[in-house]
């Protein structure tokens, strides 16, 4: 009896033994399991406005729209070639105003249905119709005719020789045109009231890119997972998530502890303090750039209209100091609102700062005693810049020539109500590339009728603000081959150096930090990140 | 032998019972904050606005505090960030106590209507969390340190007068005061003259209490880009932008002592008053 009982005694700590190892092993089972699957976290700072390709416009819009949907030509990894994509082949008339694109015959969408011509026409006219921030690129489209289902002729109002490198932008990606209009879509010329498309975007995708949407928390995740029909290369890693992660030092925290694989909105001082043998840290060129901007038509703005104190102002800033105190100096100087090594920066003089000159161009303007004006700017952090430092910095230059700044630091969307409203005299902003080709800029920053910061700059009611020069060149280089193009669109930065309404201050240079067992990172310039290039060893 | 003969005890030095360690510390961190708020710009130091060294450079011998992300010497901007940040608060104290006070009175004493209107205000504008009422002023008038004084007043004044009002009915209820509106007082001089002067007391050791709750969320408002605009020397805003350089912990330390050592400056010197205004608390 008593044996018994012991007998029974220690079996039932045998069993209780066994249950307890029983039981870790089972925990630690499905541990290891999602180890193995564990995703790829990328962090960084999500933007989206919308995931909508019409509507989107962000830089975490250009990761998500350039990975789930594929664009007709895709930029090569030298930033700067055009590559097959959809279209495996391409050719333009002999003025460059018409484009045939042959498109892929084993491209399919995520539903398995195939990618036809129908799709592009619809994608490309929904861009154009919707009137979002993105619509632009469309602008110079006369009409897009499928000629048959493999086949696209896209015709345009004029000659366009970039429009090639437009099609690179992850905004002219291609949807399925009949599952979204199954879904509220639409592409008509009414369609920026007709379409009700952008929910269904929001929580589905239906592209034909190397990635699906999986997931979309706004402010907390973004989740990707492989397209099963994408054939054009190999996808290494099934699952990726982009966790939103505001500031660059958080981003280096998750990093170090190993809740990140990859970071790269780390500004240089934080990425000085990122160590260990798991992680690399690699600086690299961007094609960012942050500028102050002058506008004369603005409310209060009228000291600027003379050119000669828009020039001082030019020359009182420290450019060195300048990239210095932002960036700890990890980045360039950039001569002209086009970023560096796009076509005409070449052999640009680089700004430097000559107060003796500037104080001259003051006494000419017969401003010597200086002014106060306006610098509303927005308060945030770019591409690794806080703008609070950098018109801080603008500041105490300023100073130097008596031009005194009267500083106020608004949310960026209060600043782009007042800049497109009553507008800014004097503010910093940042912006970067969509594709490689210098005509956008000079369609945005260039002193022409129409162009953005012509309106801001009050080119509606000052006509000494345009310059038609520029506008004469644009039509020159949008004819030429590409062989002239640089030495026009020379021509036309220097003009546009000329009016210092945009004065570019500092290119940052991007911070790529991951983990050592990620690789194929690399920063594009149309697209930010492309993680089908991504692997893990 | 005379009385006057007899050898004199020695006499021993005490200091009055509510002179304790921790009030004389409170008035010693208050005075000396005031004192620079008042006298920074006489003082030997660094133009809180010029690059004076190389940028994010740690404590050391020529910059006790560092320097900052434009190479500004942190302790000068902390020392300058007391005039903004004890005047501000100042103010604030100032108008919220006035304001306050005068309605919670006229509330107390008046009673019905009145008295519901002002005390309805008040229960309106308290049942808003401080800072979010605060954040919602400030970004409705724009950033700048009026503004955020401005919305500060607005958040802090229901206090005083909620506070006022109950001393004024404890008070009106006194036989002096029924004396004094017998023998033919006016409502004005009754008020003034009667009442009021006995309800003081509450009040300004609420305002003392206050004064570092006002230099808290002050901070709060510059730290979030509501308060202080750059590049003035602010405690919160220079916080914030420390932040950003969260390795180079020395721009946050000396704001943030500055801070620490205001706001437990008057939470001492607050409970000194109140047990010497108030001795049935102590």
């Amino acid at each position: 009896m008593t044996k018994l009982y012991r007998r029974s005694h220690f079996a039932r700590w045998r069993a209780a033994a066994l249950l307890c190892i029983s039981l870790t092993a089972a925990a630690s089972f499905p541990a290891l399991a999602s180890a193995e699957d564990k995703p790829l976290v990328i962090v960084r700072d999500i933007d989206i406005n919308s995931l909508d390709p019409a509507r989107a416009w962000c830089d975490t819009c250009q990761i998500y729209l350039s990975n789930v949907y594929e664009t007709l030509i895709g930029l090569g990894t030298d930033n700067k070639s055009l590559v097959p994509r959809l279209a495996t082949k391409w050719e333009a008339n002999a003025d460059q105003s018409q484009f045939t694109f042959t498109l892929d015959p084993d491209a399919k969408f995520s539903d398995g249905s195939p990618v036809e011509a129908k799709d592009v026409k619809w994608s490309m006219e929904r861009l154009k119709n919707v009137k979002g921030d993105a619509s632009f690129m469309m602008d110079a489209v006369r009409s897009i005719e499928a000629k048959d289902a493999k086949t696209v002729v896209v015709t345009l109002t004029g000659p366009n020789s970039e429009f090639l490198n437009i099609l690179t932008a992850p905004y002219t990606g291609v949807a399925n045109s009949v599952e979204a209009s199954a879904n509220g879509a639409a592409a008509g010329e009414d369609a920026a009231t007709a379409d009700k498309g952008e929910a269904w975007f929001l929580a589905h995708s239906a592209g034909s890119g190397p990635y699906m949407l999986a997931e979309y928390k706004p402010g907390d995740v973004l989740r990707f997972k492989a397209n099963p029909n994408y054939k054009r290369s190999a996808v290494a890693i099934g699952d990726i998530v982009i966790k939103h992660t505001k500031d660059a030092v958080a981003q280096a925290q998750m990093l170090q502890s190993g809740g990140a694989d990859i970071a790269m909105q780390i500004d240089p001082d934080t990425a000085k303090t990122i160590s260990g043998g798991e992680l690399s840290v690699e600086t690299v060129p961007s094609y960012n750039f942050l500028y102050v901007a002058l506008s004369p038509g603005a409310k209060d703005g009228g000291k600027l209209a003379s050119k000669e104190v828009r020039q001082a102002i030019g020359y009182a800033l420290d450019y060195d100091g300048i990239i210095e105190f932002t960036v700890g100096g990890q980045g360039k100087k950039i001569p002209v609102a086009i970023p560096n090594g796009f076509p005409g920066t070449d052999g640009l003089p680089e700004p430097k700062q000559d107060l003796a000159k500037a104080k001259e161009l003051m006494a000419k303007a017969g401003a010597a005693d200086g002014f106060e004006i306006n610098a509303t700017f927005p308060n945030m952090n770019a591409y690794g810049v806080d703008l609070s430092l950098l018109i801080q910095k603008v500041q105490q230059d300023l100073d130097k020539i008596n031009v005194k700044l009267k500083l106020t630091p608004v949310e960026f969307s209060v600043w782009r109500d007042q800049v497109r409203g009553d507008g800014i005299p004097l503010t910093t902003v940042f912006f970067a590339p969509d594709y490689y080709g210098s005509a956008q800029y000079v369609q945005y920053f260039g002193m022409m009728e129409g162009t953005p910061w012509w309106k801001r700059a009050g080119g509606a009611t000052d006509a000494s603000i345009t310059n038609a020069k520029t506008a004469e060149l644009l039509t020159k280089v949008l004819a030429a081959g590409d062989a002239e193009k640089p030495a026009i669109y020379k021509e036309i930065a220097q003009t546009m150096i000329d009016d210092r309404i945009i004065i570019p201050v500092v290119s940052p240079d991007l911070v790529l930090a991951h983990a050592k067992s990620v690789t194929g990172l690399r920063y594009s310039a149309c697209c930010n990140l492309l993680m089908n290039e991504l692997g893990l060893k | 032998m005379s009385a006057s003969s007899a050898p004199a005890k020695p006499r021993s030095f005490a200091l009055p019972s509510h002179l304790t360690l921790p009030v004389l510390l409170g008035a010693a961190i208050t005075l000396f904050w005031i004192v620079t708020a008042l006298s920074v710009d006489l003082w030997p130091i660094y133009d809180p606005l010029d690059m004076v060294a190389r940028r994010l450079m740690p404590p050391s011998a020529e910059h006790w505090f560092g320097t900052d992300a434009l190479g500004r010497d942190v302790l000068t901007r902390t020392l300058h960030g007391a005039r903004s940040s004890l005047i501000m608060s100042c103010a604030v104290i100032f108008f919220a106590v006035s304001i306050g006070s005068a309605l919670g009175a006229i509330a107390g004493y008046a009673g019905g209507f009145i008295d519901n209107a002002i005390m309805r205000l008040v229960d309106v504008t308290l049942s808003f969390p401080p800072i979010l009422l605060a954040m919602a002023v400030t970004a409705a008038l724009g950033p700048g340190l009026e503004n955020a004084a401005i919305a500060m007043i607005i958040v802090w004044w229901p206090a005083y007068a909620r506070l006022m009002r109950g001393q004024v009915l404890a008070v009106k209820a006194r036989e002096h005061v029924e004396a004094a509106v017998a023998g033919g007082a006016g409502h004005a001089r009754t008020l003034i003259r009667h009442i009021l002067p006995l309800c003081w007391g509450p009040i300004l050791i609420n305002a003392t209490m206050d004064f570092g709750q006002v230099v808290l969320l002050a901070a709060s408002l510059s730290f979030i880009g509501l308060g202080a605009s750059p590049p003035t020397p602010e405690w919160g805003s220079m916080i914030s932008e420390g932040a950003i350089h969260f390795y180079q912990w020395w721009i946050c330390a000396g704001p943030g002592l500055a801070i620490l050592s205001v706001v437990l400056g008057f939470n001492f010197l607050g409970d000194g008053l109140s047990d010497y205004l108030d001795p049935r608390r102590s």
